[in-house]
């Protein structure tokens, strides 16, 4: 197995190459002559396949993509090459289980694959949305109350004691330290105080997140992010955050956001390039599970058509033929206090739970507004977990999702559907939904109901 | 060939983004005596345009983007000599000149690198520093090179304070005037650009290249 030190030296003595030549030549050609060698297509009126000869095309074009090009270090700008047997490596020693939190509140997460007997785990939170301090203790722990909800995440502290809080400044080590005073205050106050966390979400830099690795602040049995930068690239910095959980051990969750529409081309190719990402993070991000995150190059939410499709590719594919623990982000493009926002949930929900992942959300409102509450959370992981025990197929996963689009897509639109604030849509105090949200979800739940799903 | 033959084959080897056939197809219309500005505004320029329109359509994609950019690139090589040649002095009718940056501390370049590719397909001659570039860095670019545009991008919504440094210190030498500063990133808003004194934003890179052509007056 590579380990990190053979990495560093690899991004100090591999070849060099310009970044736009990485960008265009490396990974644009690459990738598209993989998506036509493999005949990978996308139907935008099919978004759940259960081809499983195009779900093996996918995988075997994302292999073949990772062992080609290997990764770039954008601090040296070389290549950081990796061998086909160090691949094989990585793939064979990914965890297929990773306990996280501690105690009574201690869940597994686990390597899915299709048809799996054992639920989809649920994330609760709004992974990096910005969140006002003044708000932020309340919103997390309207997500650690819900019942459903099996490990916390949380926003982004943008401001500390009135100060704007800058990246790599020193103000971030405090921000991510008082995040993380707010995630196990609230875990506390909930009952739920070894409740497992993806958190940090606040340390942009490195910085925050080398601040926090502290039985006070992210226990050991936490996790924390390692981003892949778009496309198959590393940083030291990003590296940083990963050998630093090494002694301490921390979980290191890679975060390669695959642009869809972006280097990779349209969704075949974005698809192949999220399965190469997750090979190069097994490696590079010392990855113990990979999180899911499509980002569309215009509309930037999961539930667009196209993301839908790449969620569905990329997790089944690893699901058919590497089983890894995946974790999807769901960022609808609508906020809270608005219908459409559930049912992009739901449609999100649903791809995820069949085609082997876990889920974390939500990043309403593209994640850029503190519009997002529990509620939303809640109904992802009702919808995950019923179309679980409903043993959903793909084929009757993807008739169900496209019964739902009509009822969102009006909203990728410039001006989105962005819905209310947090406090808006949450009495503060008694941390519940007002009557109008509260009336909102019953009726989508309702309609769902109708609609087939056994709620 | 009718004048008419080469504008088509240069736009179309720029939509193609094939640099050699773009530079082959600019040399055989300026043999051929078609006006060089003709070649700029007929040939790459509708090329370019179609490019965005299909981006914009969701038919083509970043990579696309690039590599229109590389034939422009290519074929402004040929074209350019020859242009300020016969129009002394029309450089600056032509073009702008714009320097490009994602701010200090923040990695993110997708968004920066389909504005910059836009814009170059848009005519304006772009200078992008890349990521996480020091403020003080893309001041002295700008001055070096005469820019009349400065693009900042930031996803982070804590990078994004960079972005009203920049302008604070363009205050404090007082060179504010000489340049259009235009923001943007996905938590940036037009209310965020007011506040911290730019130019203004665009929600996509199309609006980006109407709002540089409508600031610069071309």
């Amino acid at each position: 197995m590579l380990n990190y030190l053979e990495i560093l030296d690899r991004a100090h003595n591999g070849p060099y190459i310009a970044e736009e030549n990485w960008d265009l030549e490396k990974i644009a050609m690459t990738t598209k002559r993989l998506v036509r060698k493999y005949k990978i297509e996308w139907d935008s009126n099919h978004l759940v396949t259960d081809d499983a000869a195009l779900s093996e095309a996918i995988w075997k074009a994302g292999y073949e993509l990772a062992v080609e090009v290997g990764a770039y270090s954008r601090s040296t700008e070389r290549i950081i090459e990796i061998s086909q047997d160090e691949i094989d490596s990585g793939i064979q020693n990914m965890p297929q289980e990773v306990v996280m939190g501690e105690g009574k509140d201690a869940r597994t997460l686990y390597a899915r694959r299709l048809n799996d007997a054992r639920a989809p785990l649920s994330f609760g939170g709004s992974p990096g949305t910005p969140v006002p301090a003044r708000m932020f203790l309340a919103n997390v722990m309207s997500y650690m109350r819900e019942p459903l909800i099996d490990l916390a995440t949380c926003g982004t502290l943008v401001e500390v004691d009135g100060r704007e809080v800058r990246t790599g400044n020193p103000i971030e080590v405090v921000s991510t330290r008082r995040e993380l005073q707010y995630m196990r205050q609230g875990l506390k106050r909930v009952g739920r105080a070894g409740m497992g966390m993806l958190a940090a979400q606040s340390s942009v830099s490195e910085l925050g997140d080398l601040a926090v690795a502290h039985p006070d602040y992210l226990r050991p049995c936490d996790s924390h992010l390692v981003p892949v930068l778009n496309e198959l690239k590393m940083d030291h910095r990003n590296i940083a955050r990963a050998v630093n959980s090494l002694e301490y051990g921390m979980v290191n969750a890679s975060l390669p956001c695959v642009i869809v529409g972006g280097l990779g081309g349209g969704p075949a190719g974005s698809a192949v390039v999220n399965v190469a990402s997750y090979l190069i993070a097994n490696l590079t991000c010392l990855a113990d599970y990979h999180i899911l995150h499509p980002i569309h190059v215009r509309h930037i939410a999961t539930s667009t058509r196209d993301v839908l499709w790449v969620i569905n590719a990329t997790a089944q594919a690893f699901a058919r033929h590497a089983p890894t623990i995946i974790v999807s982000d769901i960022y609808p493009k609508s906020g809270a206090g608005t219908k459409e926002l559930l049912y992009e949930t739901a449609a999100n929900a649903i791809v995820n739970a069949v085609s082997g992942g876990h889920l974390e959300g939500c990043g309403s409102a593209d994640g850029n507004l503190p519009n997002c509450s529990g509620l939303e959370a809640r109904l992802m992981a009702e919808v995950a977990l019923a179309s679980h025990r409903m043993k959903m197929s793909l084929k009757e996963a993807d008739e169900f999702v496209l019964q739902l689009l009509p009822k969102y897509e009006h909203v990728f639109t410039a001006d989105g559907n962005p819905g209310l604030p947090f406090d808006q849509v949450y009495d503060t105090v008694k941390i519940e939904p007002l009557d109008f949200w509260q009336k909102m979800y019953e009726e989508v739940r309702t309609d769902l109901k109708e609609m087939g799903l056994k709620l | 060939m009718s004048e008419n033959d080469h504008l088509q084959a240069i736009a179309a080897a720029v939509i193609d983004g094939e640099t050699e056939d773009a530079v082959e197809a600019t040399k055989s219309a300026l043999d051929a005596n078609v006006d060089p500005l003709t070649i700029l505004n007929k040939g790459l320029m509708d090329g370019a345009d179609e490019v965005g329109k299909r981006f914009e359509r969701g038919e083509f994609f970043l990579p696309e983007l690039m590599m229109t950019g590389r034939a422009l690139k290519g074929a402004m090589e040929v074209v350019k000599p020859i242009l300020l040649e016969k129009y002394s002095g029309s450089d600056s009718k032509v073009k702008g000149k714009v320097v490009s940056a994602t701010v200090h501390t923040d990695i993110h370049d997708i968004g920066k690198n389909i504005v910059a590719s836009m814009l170059t397909a848009a005519g304006f001659e772009v200078t992008d520093m890349g990521v996480d570039v020091p403020i003080k860095s893309i001041i002295a670019k700008a001055e070096e090179i005469e820019a009349k545009i400065i693009c900042l991008s930031a996803l982070l919504t804590t990078s994004m304070p960079f972005m009203k440094d920049l302008i604070q210190l363009l205050e404090a030498r007082g060179i504010r005037q000489k340049y259009i500063v235009l923001v943007g990133g996905a938590s940036v808003t037009d209310t965020w650009a007011k506040h911290i004194g730019a130019d203004g934003t665009a929600r996509n890179a199309a609006d980006a290249v109407k709002l540089a052509r409508q600031k610069i007056g071309m």
